[in-house]
């Protein structure tokens, strides 16, 4: 499929799926399966995996851009976890099973551990665990790094949730026996920073709804008899969504661009500290332009903005991207800054 | 041809409501290709030679000074008037690589003063409306680095509202009698020409309207400075009593200035020179303080990744107007941020390191700082304001 088709479909399906009422019944009941079951039959959740373990194959560039929409839409399903998870087990030669999977984020709370090939402690804010068909961690082991892949029901399980609503369980495990692999040191860090890609391009994808919303409203709503976009006031906060929305979208747009190309880090750390910084302005910026209506759990703003909020926070948030970047600023000292802000990842250190 | 053809773009700033709800999606990023990034290299061995670190005082992006000597260097190389035309001297290359060879002279500070204004729009302006013989008379100077302008839009009543303009021509014998005051001249005492928007016949606003190119040191042109809030004088006040302007020396139509002029805006926003105004301040704080605390690392980071964006929305203008593509609104977005954020470096800064600038300093990132800072309001002001250019941004949006 090229990458207008493969847009055109999600954006049909996600389009057709995701109406208010499925976004909010998906979160009153913590899991839409009939809505994953119909996705899952598209295989969009598997692009981005080799076909030989089990996925649809195409490009990384492909499943984010899927992803993408999919936060447009604000689609309430582990995709990005799928994916995730599947690329990761793919890589450790681990045949990737059907149904929905989902990746231990690493919190630093985090007390999983593997012993002896079995599985104790908690793992917390693991999105959608409870309907995942396996969790999977990467863990170390007396220094080695390990891939390790455990049923849900193998551990206890606390459903907890985010700002938005959606699953993000904590688990824990008394010997669980999951299944184990060897995972490169270097694979083991690359979860970071894909995780952050994945939010930061699910962010542009929101915030584009955010930025959709925020001008037909203001363009419809009328006081003191115009319509509220016409008052210079409310201009300043459509023109802050709009800015962010664009500054956002292409920073997501060039990280992915980059990870398809190979080293990603600069260009994700950035993306992924713009879109978390977005959320201070362009969200606070959205609600104020939509008054009390966007405060309402029947207009759809909240879907996406309470999102951002949860996305923010989860594979960095903007401490941990800022000081990463000002790290490899001061790496390269002076004369190697503005070549940094041009070059990107290529100039930084393995 | 791959000169910039922003066609039409500027009626829509000037009157109507166009819709624009995908504005964002404008913006990609932008690869170089292999023949620019070796262009990249050419400029920065050149300025690595020509402008080594501890031999001067860097500038402050295009507040730089003018150095006429430089500027023909620049010419040398072919790097000024790069997206003119060749048969005036030009380089018929693209905006992109023209936005190259800026954004390496403005990081390091490079005393572009002289040429800028002429090489960023006064020659972009000819080169579309101006006639053969302007063209011919004005272009190769300017590719040379020889002949400098100013810009003659603000008046006294008019800033934001540049279509209230009272500077009126008056038809004489073979040309224009020019009369009326024009404020905040760049350069004005020390380059050459100035295109000066003003009224020639009747009509409201919009109408009536002619550019004309007027020899700053005619005859009845007085040019007087007005000390900027630090102590420069490099903005003036330009009266013009009587100043006689000869048919020829009208750019493109009478009539047709305000659309005109609207255009030339268009050269002033969105390029690099909107967003690296304070990046040297920044340079020289990391040069002297190479191990920062955790709060500047973070801040530096941060900074960081708002360069990178800004530049490939910047670049992204640049693609556009090669391709022949409208960029008006884009232009008025990406100075909007850019501006802002030229003065959010310096506030962070002053709020990360703790000193008294003082401009006698030994550090020259103090002096930078206290030069900085007193220049900072005018980012926001200059070429459109902040609230001017989200009236744009707005008028690019349904409504």
């Amino acid at each position: 499929m090229t990458d207008a088709m493969l847009i055109k479909t999600a954006e049909d399906l996600f389009g057709s799926l995701c109406d208010p009422q499925a976004l909010q019944g998906a979160e009153d009941t913590g899991w839409a399966a009939p809505m994953w079951a119909t996705v899952a039959e598209t295989g969009l959740p598997w692009i981005g995996v080799p076909e030989e373990s089990g996925g649809q194959g195409g490009t990384i560039g492909d499943a984010l851009a899927v992803l993408r929409v999919a936060g447009t839409h604000c689609v309430p399903l582990p995709l990005a976890e799928t994916r995730l998870a599947g690329r990761l087990l793919a890589g450790s030669g681990v045949a990737v099973p059907p149904g929905p999977l989902t990746v231990v984020p690493g919190r630093p709370e985090d007390t999983l551990c593997l012993d002896d090939g079995r599985l104790y402690g908690t793992a917390h804010r693991v999105p959608w665990a409870r309907s995942a068909e396996w969790i999977v961690a990467l863990l170390q082991d007396e220094g080695a790094w390990n891939i390790v892949a455990v049923k849900p029901e193998a551990g206890r399980l606390t459903p907890m949730t985010d700002l938005a609503g959606e699953p993000r369980d904590m688990v824990s495990f008394e010997g669980a026996t999951p299944e184990v692999a060897a995972l490169s040191a270097a694979t083991a860090r690359t979860l970071l920073f894909e995780g952050a890609l994945t939010r930061a391009v699910l962010m542009a994808g929101a915030l584009q709804r955010v930025c959709e919303l925020t001008v037909a409203y203001t363009g419809e709503r009328v006081q003191f008899g115009r319509p509220i976009a016409r008052f210079q006031a409310v201009q300043q906060h459509v023109v802050t969504v709009m800015e962010e929305t664009a500054a956002v979208g292409l920073a997501a747009s060039a990280a992915a661009r980059a990870a398809g190309r190979g080293d990603a880090r600069f260009e994700t750390a950035a993306a992924k500290l713009l879109a978390n910084q977005a959320v201070h302005t362009a969200v606070r910026a959205a609600h104020q332009a939509h008054g009390a209506m966007g405060v309402t759990q029947e207009y759809p703003l909240h879907h996406a903005t309470r999102r951002l909020r949860a996305w923010r926070c989860e594979y960095g948030d903007e401490r941990v991207w800022s000081a990463f970047l000002g790290r490899a600023a001061q790496d390269l000292g002076a004369d190697g800054l503005y070549p940094l802000i041009t070059a990107g990842s290529s100039l930084l250190r393995a | 041809m791959r000169r910039p053809e922003p066609v039409g773009a500027y009626r829509r700033e000037a009157i109507s409501v166009t819709v624009q709800p995908d504005l964002w999606s404008r913006f990609e990023p932008v690869d170089l290709s292999d023949r620019e990034l070796a262009l990249q290299r050419q400029v920065r061995e050149f300025c690595d030679r020509e402008l080594p670190h501890g031999s001067r005082v860097p500038g402050l992006g295009m507040n730089a000074v003018a150095d006429p000597e430089f500027s023909r260097r620049l010419a040398a190389r072919g790097w000024l008037g790069m997206a003119l035309p060749k048969r005036y001297g030009g380089g018929d290359r693209s905006a992109v690589e023209r936005f190259v060879v800026i954004e390496e002279l403005l990081r390091r500070g490079a005393p572009i003063g002289h040429h800028w204004v002429a090489d960023r729009q006064s020659g972009p302006v000819i080169a579309r409306f101006g006639t053969e013989e302007q063209k011919e008379r004005f272009l190769p100077g300017i590719c040379r680095g020889e002949i400098s302008f100013s810009i003659g839009m603000s008046e006294p009543d008019s800033g934001s509202d540049l279509a209230s303009v009272r500077t009126r021509a008056r038809r004489a014998d073979g040309g224009w009698l020019l009369n009326g005051t024009k404020i905040w001249t760049t350069g004005a005492h020390r380059n050459d020409w100035c295109i000066v928007l003003c009224r020639t016949g009747d009509g409201e606003r919009h109408q009536g309207l002619s550019q004309l190119i007027v020899d700053l040191r005619a005859e009845g042109v007085a040019v007087r400075g007005i000390p900027f809030l630090d102590g420069s004088l490099d903005f003036n006040e330009v009266v013009f009593t009587d100043v006689f302007v000869p048919d020829d020396l009208v750019l493109g139509e009478v009539g047709n200035g305000w659309a005109q002029s609207t255009s030339e805006l268009a050269y002033e926003r969105g390029g690099p020179d909107r967003w690296l105004s304070t990046y040297i301040v920044a340079e020289q704080f990391l040069r002297e303080h190479p191990e920062p605390d955790a709060e500047q690392v973070r801040w530096l980071g941060a900074a960081v990744a708002r360069w990178w964006v800004l530049r490939h929305m910047s670049l992204t203008i640049a693609r556009r107007l090669d391709a022949g593509l409208d960029a008006a609104v884009e232009a008025a977005l990406v100075k909007e941020m850019g501006t802002r954020f030229e003065q959010d470096v310096l506030e962070a800064l002053e709020r990360l390191v703790d000193l008294e600038p003082s401009p006698e300093s030994s550090s020259l990132f103090e002096r930078l700082l206290v030069a900085s800072v007193l220049c900072a309001p005018s980012y926001t002001l200059r070429g459109g304001t902040t609230e001017i250019l989200r009236s744009v941004v707005m008028r690019g949006l349904p409504r």
